[in-house]
């Protein structure tokens, strides 16, 4: 299962995609006040390089391989069994990619009103951080990497926001912490309690997944203690109220950011820390989560249909997007499960560029009250044809990625949650009225005084959305290469809960990919 | 030869001292007397000392009771400075009366 | 009755003693009587000359430590084994040094500028270091004891230091009323605890508490004891003294006292828990496990409200010291003993450099704004860039965020914790989980002050910190990052068991 020579290439390139965001964000610290030209260079340089390895990962990650690859293992704190254990599979590598690629375009797309070099170092701290969680694959690592997020997003948020920043910023630290303290109690806790199956102390997810065998209550215990932590990140109703006001105050990079990477790095460990070390329990608690993510995706949508500001409204959309996810997860299907990981870097891509236009919408026009603009369309037609490009993929209209995510999610989970996907497919034609009544709104009609003077898209601008309109295009058409990838490493995760519990996954209604042209699957073998 | 008292007599006087020393000190205000307060719990403790090693038959007892009078005597210096020092700057001071520091 | 104790004063020998194994005291015993005498002997202006010697009589005794530690052949037992010298006792003389070297740097301009007593000041400093470093040896109830008052005495007069202060007046007669409080509780505790169990060595009340079923009296010692010591590591409810002494003390001292003087009492405590305590579990287990959770519970919800930064700073190291008493409170489970030690040692090198860094910040700073307000620290990071970042890594460190040494301390508490795997263990663990969000919480507030906030009287000068100040925020920012980056260092301190072996043999 686990390949530790699978990768093509002796370069630590896991540990580099860390490594080199910390240093561009050291140089971007020491360089002197007096050059003031140099620490968005420095800072495009670092993130550029650390996309373009990530994308140099993706073209070299093996297709039908299910297990972890590229994996560097490096002893840290001997006494303990803590190494610095990286590796990626299906699940992770895209938000690797999406990791890697959302943040050059977010340096590139802005620019801070101010202290352009603290807000440039802290970016890529946070890139580092968020990397890091993608790609530990120990406890400890991942736990250190899960912290470290917080301190640049605090910054960020409380630095460089709007009005109610520090608020904004005070809550979305504690709650996050909150959760993260308890999964701290819940880690090692899990490591003591295995340690005693394994006959040593180790901190190694892989080790602890397969040696350790936990019994059903103490699993359950285990699972809700990371499970909260999670929950919060994603986040799930009822404990998103974080969300909306981080979104709305946070400067646009950070938003960005913020829906495109972090609230990932939720479901990511849903996936990873939860149903991967804790099939039991979270197989035995889906409806509990299956009703919430519900919960979510109809609150968040009606919650966005209310809103007057432009950017809560889409923040109020990931509240929604972020259900499905979770509904995808639970409902433990491999379809389902697909649908969740790609949906995961779909939703990073279009309420990344969302988030983007409504913070170029308000460097334009310094409101993002919807009642504020009108007629937008008349004026940058460019601008609006772009925008509607990108609300229908977060709407998710056939042709486009946000399709591909959604129609597997509720394809799949549709099997095992019937009601809970009948009451969710009620959220897509929600996300549809409030999306487009939120487009009619504020680039239909005639223009007023204001809105006459508002200027069309810049080449910049165009330049930073052309690889988010690609993929938003690319993946609606041809998500083939992204399902190769991704499918091996859930089927495997899937057999783990087969394994675990007596849940025998039913046979899938629609085919997407088509196995038969494949190269023969060990994993789907083994699972008969 | 005068008779015996128990060791267990001194053990109870003892502990009535420590009581009372402990009590005084919390319901006295006049820095003057709280320091005997805490004089009359340490020489509680002193005859412990004293008591038990008389019991047990171990010299012991008794020589911790020679560095606790010396410590108690350090102790008591540097308690009447600082006292001094206040009451130079607030003649007639009582516990009460410092109070600026608190939250 | 005198005769039969005479006969066994008759028997006594002098003892043969490896004075190598005390050279660290040697060294600081030597010169307290050479810095008193330079004192009188110095003119007045060069009585900046004390502190360099100061420091130098420290790293000889450093210097004495490290090779005792290098050279050392296991423990080095002196006086029948009262007094040992073992690596738990030269891990912790080396810490005692180090945050005093720390704290003389610090006070060095302060006494300069305040025209306080420096020749003084500083003979009590050393002759409150020796305190510690005798702490770090003592195993009998007595050496205990005299280790310290030996300590506290010059702490007492070094809280009232700045004489013409009145708040300085009532830090010291605060601290001296309750110190000397628990010091009778704990004498007490001790002259019990001899007549139960015959003997003030701390491994025979061990083997006496081992042998056989509590009485009553050994219950009572026991608490008198735990109590006693409490007081020093200002644990709820026995913390009052702490805020107002931490704050009307000289902004040095304060650092000293919440580091140094906590971390002795630590040490004396556990000296006791590990080796006399053994038999007496299931009485202490459950006096700590309450006290750790008051502890950081109080100590985190009233430094919410503070706004002076010092008296935030001593509400937080109350509640460190929580999380620091923690581990204690399964000292004695089976197989958790030796992880509970390393746990508090840890953290106790930890919380060294991250606070007494935090109180260098905060005399830095004051120096310029004079004021001790929360508020008046904002617009650091606009005109003190370097500043303000020290004071991110010191109070990221305090919250435990990682890689920083702060984090890796409380990772290794909880861990000790949770390997005892009773519900006591994860109740407490809950609770200290949710006492490090609330602490985030007010550490954050002063980053979000330091970081975003404007100046608040516009002056944006940039400060000048003077060269013992800035050594002294460079030791402790290296010890904060690297302990965090390679906790390897001090993980290590986790094959200290010749303590605990004390009593497993």
């Amino acid at each position: 299962m686990l390949a530790t020579e699978t990768g093509p290439i002796a370069f630590p390139i896991l540990s580099a995609l860390i490594f080199i965001p910390i240093i561009g964000a050291v140089i971007v610290a020491l360089l002197p006040k007096s050059r003031p030209e140099y620490p968005k260079l420095v800072a495009l340089m670092a993130s550029v390089a650390t996309a373009a390895m990530s994308i140099w990962l993706m073209a070299s990650f093996e297709t039908s391989e299910a297990g972890f690859q590229f994996v560097s293992k490096h002893t840290w704190i001997e006494a303990w069994g803590i190494s610095w254990h990286l590796g990626v599979d299906g699940i992770s590598l895209f938000l690797v990619v999406l990791t890697g690629i959302l943040f050059p375009l977010a340096i590139l797309a802005v620019d801070p009103h101010h202290d352009e070099k603290p807000y440039l170092a802290w970016l890529l701290m946070l890139q580092a951080g968020v990397m890091g969680s993608f790609l530990s694959l120990d406890l400890f690592v991942f736990f250190v990497f899960f912290e470290i997020v917080l301190v640049p997003m605090y910054f960020l948020i409380a630095g460089w926001g709007y009005e109610k920043r520090v608020y904004a910023a005070t809550k979305f630290f504690l709650y996050t912490m909150f959760g993260s303290a308890f999964m701290l109690v819940g880690l090692i806790a899990t490591v003591a309690i295995a340690s005693r199956d394994i006959g040593y102390t180790t901190f190694d997810l892989v080790v602890i997944a397969e040696q350790a065998n936990f019994a059903a209550s103490t699993g359950r215990w285990l699972f809700f203690a990371f499970a909260i932590a999670f929950a919060v990140k994603v986040p799930i109703f009822p404990l998103h109220t974080w969300l909306p006001d981080a979104h709305t105050q946070a400067p646009t990079a950070g938003s960005v950011v913020l829906a495109g990477v972090m609230l990932k790095l939720g479901t990511y460990g849903l996936l990873r820390f939860g149903v991967y070390l804790f099939p039991e329990a979270s197989y035995w608690s889906r409806n509990l989560w299956l009703t919430l993510a519900v919960i979510g995706i109809i609150y968040g949508a009606i919650a966005a249909t209310m809103q007057t500001d432009l950017k809560r409204l889409v923040a109020y959309s990931s509240v929604a997007h972020l259900g499905f996810i979770v509904l995808g997860i639970f409902a433990f299907t491999t379809q389902s499960m697909s649908g969740s990981t790609i949906q995961m870097v779909n939703h990073g891509v279009s309420t990344g560029a969302l988030f983007l236009f409504v913070g170029w919408i308000y460097e334009r026009r310094k409101t993002r009250q919807i009642s504020d603009l009108r007629g937008l369309q008349k004026v940058a037609p460019i601008f609006a044809a772009a925008f509607m490009l990108v609300m229908l993929s977060s709407v998710g209209v056939p042709g486009l990625n946000g399709f591909v995510g959604e129609f597997l999610i509720l394809t799949g989970s549709f099997l095992t949650a019937r009601w809970w996907t009948v009451v969710a497919a009620l959220g897509v034609i929600l996300a549809a009225v409030y999306l487009l009544w939120a487009y009619q709104r504020v680039f239909h009609g005639e223009p007023d005084e204001d809105n006459k003077k508002f200027p069309e898209l810049k080449i910049k601008e165009g330049l930073v959305l052309l690889p988010f309109l690609g993929l938003i295009v690319f993946m609606g058409i041809y998500p083939k290469p992204v399902l190769d990838r991704v499918q091996p490493s859930i089927d495997a995760l899937i057999g783990r809960v087969e394994d675990h519990t007596d849940y025998v996954q039913p046979k899938p209604t629609i085919e997407l990919v088509d196995h038969s042209q494949e190269p023969a699957n060990p994993e789907e073998e083994g699972d008969g | 030869m005068i008779a015996v008292i128990e060791p267990t007599w001194y053990l109870l006087l003892a502990a009535m001292l420590f009581g009372i020393g402990a009590f005084g000190l919390m319901v006295r205000r006049n820095p003057l007397i709280m320091f005997m307060c805490v004089e009359l719990m340490l020489n509680a403790a002193n005859l412990t000392f004293v008591a038990m090693a008389t019991r047990l038959n171990d010299i012991n007892g008794q020589t911790a009771v020679f560095f606790v009078l010396v410590v108690a005597a350090a102790e008591v210096v540097v308690g009447l400075g600082i006292l001094v020092s206040i009451l130079r700057r607030r003649p007639g001071a009582t516990a009460d009366d410092l109070a600026e520091l608190k939250g | 009755m005198i005769a039969s104790l005479l006969a066994q004063a008759g028997d006594w020998t002098s003892p043969s003693i490896d004075w190598a194994a005390l050279a660290p005291e040697i060294v600081l015993a030597i010169g307290v009587n050479i810095i008193l005498l330079l004192d009188l002997q110095l003119a007045e202006t060069k009585k900046w000359a004390i502190a360099t010697i100061t420091g130098f009589v420290l790293l000889g005794s450093f210097v004495a430590v490290v090779v005792l530690a290098v050279t050392g052949d296991g423990a080095r037992s002196l006086f029948d084994g009262r007094y040992v010298v073992d690596d738990y006792a030269l891990i912790l003389k080396a810490l005692f040094l180090l945050a005093a070297y720390v704290v003389v740097l610090l006070s060095q301009t302060e006494l300069e500028e305040g025209g306080y007593y420096q020749g003084e000041f500083y003979v009590l400093l050393v002759c409150s270091v020796l305190g510690m470093v005798m702490m770090a040896s003592a195993r009998d109830l007595v050496s205990i004891f005299v280790a310290l008052e030996l300590l506290s005495i010059p702490a007492y007069m070094m809280a009232a230091w700045n004489k013409r202060n009145r708040k300085s007046n009532e830090a010291g007669i605060k601290y001296y009323l309750l110190g000397v409080f628990a010091s009778a509780v704990l004498l007490y505790g001790m002259s019990l605890l001899f007549g139960a169990t015959g003997s003030t060595k701390l491994t025979d009340i061990g083997a006496a508490l081992l042998d056989g079923d509590l009485i009553g009296l050994d219950v009572v010692a026991v608490v008198f004891v735990v109590c006693g010591f409490a007081f020093k590591i200002s644990a709820v409810p026995f913390h009052q003294w702490a805020p107002d002494t931490y704050e009307g003390a000289p902004t040095p001292v304060t650092a000293f006292f919440s580091v140094a003087t906590k971390a002795a009492g630590f040490v004396a405590l556990m000296s006791v828990v590990f080796i006399a305590f053994p038999g007496a579990d299931g009485v202490y287990q459950p006096l700590i496990w309450v006290m750790a959770a008051l502890t950081m519970t109080f100590g985190n919800v009233l430094a919410l409200r503070q706004t002076n930064i010092v008296r935030m700073l001593a509400y937080s190291s109350v509640s460190q010291g929580g999380f620091i008493l923690m581990p204690l409170a399964f000292a004695g489970e089976p197989g958790v003993g030796p992880a509970a030690l390393n746990a508090v040692i840890v953290y106790l090198i930890a919380y060294a450099f991250m606070n007494l860094g935090a109180f260098a910040v905060v005399i830095a700073v004051t120096r310029k704004t004079r004021s001790g307000e929360i508020s008046s620290f904002g617009g650091l990071f606009s005109y003190a860039p370097g500043l303000a970042v020290a004071m991110t890594i010191f109070f990221a460190s305090l919250a435990g965020i990682p890689p920083l040494a702060g984090w890796f301390a409380k990772f290794n508490a909880f861990k000790a914790v949770l390997d005892a795997g009773t519900t006591a263990a994860y109740v407490l663990a809950a609770i200290a989980a949710v006492n490090t969000v609330i602490a985030a919480a007010y550490y954050m507030r002063v980053l979000r002050v330091v970081w975003m906030d404007e100046a608040p009287d516009g002056d944006t000068s940039p400060v000048k910190s003077p060269a013992p100040v800035v050594a002294a925020l460079a030791i402790t920012v290296l010890g904060t990052i690297v302990l965090g980056v390679l906790p390897n260092l001090i993980a290590r301190a986790g094959a200290i068991d010749a303590l605990t072996g004390a009593f497993a043999g």
